[in-house]
């Protein structure tokens, strides 16, 4: 076959039935030191192993189609995120959850999954709002002081460029930890592709402004406890958001 | 799977270059529990606690073959536990030293000197300063000598292994060939040694050593004392410079013999002999992040059928031993099923070779159907077959074509015995032209023997009417072609040990670096493009591979002044390495001068099975400018038939027993090594 003929082949797409579930999961241990590139590699590969019927994009570079709801950055534990999966067929939820947990690396584990119909809105638009918990001494008195500044001007590099950002709008709402830990705090903040704040921008920005030791908030540990839709404090978990479907243009 | 913390804060992890290369962790990873709950229990465990280590960064070292196969053999039995390390990048290797933690093995984080035994693998010359690194930062004292009864037991194995002489002061064993048998025997003897311990004779490290001397295949450096000196050149040399006697004898031959009775004189290389029945991991461990050959490998033979005079790896790997197809194609269903990866190569000397390649190509082919998985096949000879592979393998992306010629004209690759003619060339480029094929990638070497300015403008030639080629053809077919792009690459020639060119001069700096300007300027194309590979390393290279004990010092005092990722061109420093060299009383030409033919080479006591005298005729067939056919047209008598196993042992059994009725004198001699020996004197 030609080169010419061939291109034209592969550019000719159609758009191809996918039965997704949206699962979540969770992360901790070595797996917390992955790139996010690396993590989706891990997850792809997890889904080859257990043989699953992962459907394909198409063009010239077929990948799994694989969706994560939110990235997550070099450092950051998860209780519970998520990512939607298209396979080729219908597929039994528990049985997805159960075969692709027996094919991930130690450290990452499907929670939970559930069928549902193709969505309109790719999972990544629907994130409003993230929960996180951070783990260090003095972390409670340092947040509390942070949620108290008018501003909190922290230097962001993005395309290699700095830049200052003001991340206090972001920052919702703080509370104790929920299991009482006095060096613990839990906190809901932006996240998603509109407005989000990098946990690490959080905690150098106590370290400049509210009298952390910068070693103690790099050491922190850093835990995603879930990611939800809406506007706050009206949020739903991003599993428990009504599926709009796609319905494919005739 | 219980998971084991790294030794490090999260900021000191979060602060260097990919963390992920030092947490461990990887899907089919092997940790032993049983041994574990033996060593919380009592602290001590009866498993032979082996590291498997590599001297570079994990990226490079997770795309080893012999990594995942060792691994995977010494897992596999039952009294070893083997874990893996590599090399700390710079970033780590300041962070470990600062905070005065002890370089760590992947699984259980264990300090590298808490093992029984310690196995680097060695595959490139450059790497060896990063042997030491990992000794030193695993606390492990950097000479063999130093070393007391609890410290590991440190070797080696891999094509490095083979001359180690210039490594001889740092390695307590050497594994010459292929390990899957060798290194069980090896880890018997220290687990003997290990139990011993306990008992009211515990046997001394020393002991242990000769033991190991008693396994074929290994190689005890302290066992064997060097001297430097005439024997058996004496009356041959020549003194032009009129050096004192002292003077020369710190420049010739290198013998090494053993300091006692009952120590073998000649270490004879192993190999599998049949590996159809011998392990091969189709459960590597399968990293967790992106590494540098992100795929996995179906080893698909060992050795080369060519026998091209330069190749290291033409010669050491000898026989040819292929695996079945039947095998081949179970064990590819089986890891591409247990890794995930979606791509897998074939692994040899030269695929195309196979002599059931398109059986297998096929079948593997009709087993990744619909899955995504692509075969990667690099060494491939172009033919219309391959090309019609490669189009079905690479559907998604046309990557460009590679060729290696070598040499610039058909003289000089008669001279290295590359068996590629211009015809073969040019009809597969033809074909992959008309196929929309545009890029083309050319592969030569600088500073050959008996290479002059014509064979260095040869390959100047030969990119330009490739590039007329292509044109000529669109003009015929009038098609619209894409945009040409032709790379012309030159790496340096390096006499290497075990080759017919072991003997040979390696070229001045000087006068490489004028080739390559004369190269250069007469590779004026805007379809051309020229890549060369960096001279300095190529000088160290050759002292290395070529080198003998007096460079242990050497390296031990570069090591020490921070030399080390020597195989990373921007961390080496020649300018340094040779004031080391000269304030130990060497110089670089030391090393790539011309060996003279008559003299100790420090390798002489290691086999390859492959003789010497082949190796010389061979030479002299090259500047007769003669070619020596395949080992599948013709056995040559090399004299790696003394195996008994390898197509080319198969061949002459049939072929004797053809002859012995026709021809009554070749009744005496019978196939296996007196036939060699008729051969060479023949050639």
């Amino acid at each position: 076959m030609l080169q010419s003929e061939r291109e034209k082949m592969m550019t000719m797409q159609e758009h191809q039935t996918a039965f997704v579930q949206r699962a979540s999961f969770s992360r901790e241990g070595s797996t917390v030191f992955l790139g996010h590139l690396d993590l989706m590699t891990c997850f792809e590969r997890a889904a080859r192993r257990a043989e699953l019927p992962i459907l394909y994009s198409q063009g010239y570079n077929p990948r799994p189609m694989m969706v994560f709801a939110l990235p997550l950055g070099v450092g950051i534990e998860t209780r519970c995120d998520y990512l939607d999966v298209s396979l080729n067929c219908p597929y039994d939820a528990d049985r997805f959850t159960e075969e692709l947990n027996e094919f991930l690396p130690e450290g990452l584990r499907i929670l939970k999954s559930k069928a549902i119909p193709e969505p309109k809105d790719s999972i990544m638009s629907i994130v409003t709002t993230a929960a996180y918990r951070f783990e260090a001494k003095g972390i409670r008195e340092a947040m509390g002081k942070a949620m108290q500044q008018d501003e909190l001007i922290v230097t962001k590099i993005a395309k290699g460029k700095e830049k200052q950002t003001d991340i206090r709008p972001l920052l919702i709402s703080l509370s104790q930890a929920s299991d009482g830990d006095p060096d613990s705090v839990e906190f809901y903040a932006f996240a998603g592709s509109e407005r989000n704040v990098r946990p690490d921008l959080i905690l150098s920005s106590l370290s400049k402004y509210c009298g952390m030791d910068p070693a103690t908030a790099e050491n922190a540990r850093v835990i995603r406890l879930g990611l939800f839709s809406g506007e706050y404090p009206r949020i739903t978990p991003i599993d428990e958001v009504e599926v709009r479907p796609f319905q494919p243009q005739k | 799977m219980k998971q084991y913390p790294v030794p490090l804060s999260k900021s000191d992890l979060m602060s260097v270059e990919s963390p992920a290369r030092y947490v461990g962790g990887e899907f089919n990873a092997v940790i032993k529990e049983d041994m574990l709950e033996e060593l919380e229990k009592t602290g001590k465990t009866s498993y032979v606690r082996f590291a498997f280590c590599f001297p570079d960064i994990y990226e490079i070292g997770m795309s080893n073959l012999a990594l995942q196969i060792l691994y995977h053999v010494l897992n596999e039995s039952d009294f070893v536990a083997c874990e893996r390390a590599f090399s700390p990048w710079l970033d780590m290797d300041k962070i470990l030293r600062e905070k005065n933690i002890p370089l760590y093995s992947q699984e259980t984080k264990t300090p590298l000197c808490d093992f029984d035994i310690l196995g680097f693998t060695l595959g490139y010359e450059m790497c060896y300063t990063n042997v030491l690194q990992m000794l030193d930062l695993g606390r492990i004292p950097l000479l063999a000598k130093d070393r007391g009864e609890d410290d590991p037991v440190i070797c080696c194995g891999g094509p490095c292994a083979y001359n180690i002489e210039p490594m001889a002061d740092f390695f307590d064993i050497a594994m010459m060939g292929e390990g899957e048998e060798m290194i069980l025997e090896l880890s018997e003897k220290i687990r003997e040694y290990k139990l011993s311990k306990s008992t009211s004779h515990p046997m001394t490290r020393d002991e242990l050593l000769r033991n190991c001397d008693a396994i074929e295949g290994i190689y005890v450096p302290s066992l064997y004392k060097v001297s430097y000196h005439y024997d058996g050149v004496q009356n041959d040399v020549k003194d032009p410079s009129g050096e004192t006697r002292e003077a020369l004898d710190k420049r010739l031959g290198a013998d090494v013999r053993p300091i006692s009775e009952g120590i073998k004189t000649t270490i004879k290389k192993r190999i599998i002999k049949d590996l159809d029945t011998c392990t091969y991991p189709t459960t590597p461990v399968v990293s967790n992040m992106r590494v540098v050959h992100d795929r996995c490998y179906l080893e698909v033979f060992r050795g080369c059928i060519r026998g091209c005079r330069f190749c290291q790896a033409g010669f050491i790997y000898r026989p040819v031993r292929e695996k079945s197809v039947e095998v081949l194609c179970e064990q590819g269903r089986q890891l591409e099923k247990n890794t995930g990866y979606d791509e897998m190569g074939l692994l040899s000397l030269a695929t195309s070779d196979y002599t059931r390649f398109p059986e297998l190509a096929e079948n593997l082919l009709t087993t990744f159907e619909g899955h995504h998985t692509s075969l990667s096949l690099p060494s491939l000879r172009l033919d219309s077959f391959s090309l019609d592979l490669m189009e079905k393998v690479q559907s998604t992306r046309k990557s460009g074509l590679t060729f290696a010629p070598e040499a610039g004209t058909q003289r000089l690759r008669d001279v290295i015995n590359k068996n590629i003619k211009e015809e073969d060339i040019f009809s597969a480029l033809r074909l992959a032209f008309l196929g929309g094929w545009s890029t083309v990638k050319l592969y030569f070497m600088l500073g050959l023997p008996t290479e002059t300015d014509e064979d260095v403008l040869g390959i100047a030639d030969l990119a330009k009417r490739i590039e007329k080629l292509y044109f000529d053809i669109g003009r015929e077919t009038g098609q619209k072609m894409r945009r040409l792009d032709i790379t012309v690459s030159t790496s340096l020639f390096i006499p290497k040990p075990f080759t017919p060119f072991q003997w040979e001069a390696q070229n001045s700096k000087e006068e490489l670096i004028r080739k390559q300007r004369l190269l250069k300027d007469n590779l004026r194309s805007r379809n051309i493009r020229y890549a060369w590979h960096d001279f300095d390393s190529s000088v160290w290279e050759v002292v290395l591979a070529r080198g003998d004990r007096r460079l242990g010092p050497v390296l031990l005092e570069g090591y020490k002044a921070g030399h080390f990722f020597d195989a990373w061109d921007d961390h080496f420093r020649l300018n340094e390495w040779v004031e080391i060299l000269e304030k130990h009383g060497m110089k670089i030409e030391d090393y790539a001068r011309e060996y003279s033919e008559e003299e100790t080479l420090p390798w002489d006591h290691i086999s390859v099975g492959v003789s010497k005298k082949f190796l010389l005729s061979e030479r002299h067939k090259a500047y007769e400018e003669t070619t020596t056919p395949s080992c599948r047209e013709n056995c040559s008598g090399c004299g790696a038939a003394s195996f008994g196993v390898g197509e080319c042992f198969a061949k002459r059994t049939a072929g004797a027993e053809e002859t012995a009725g026709a021809d009554s004198a070749s009744e005496t001699s019978p196939a296996g090594s007196d036939g060699a020996s008729r051969k060479e004197g023949d050639a």
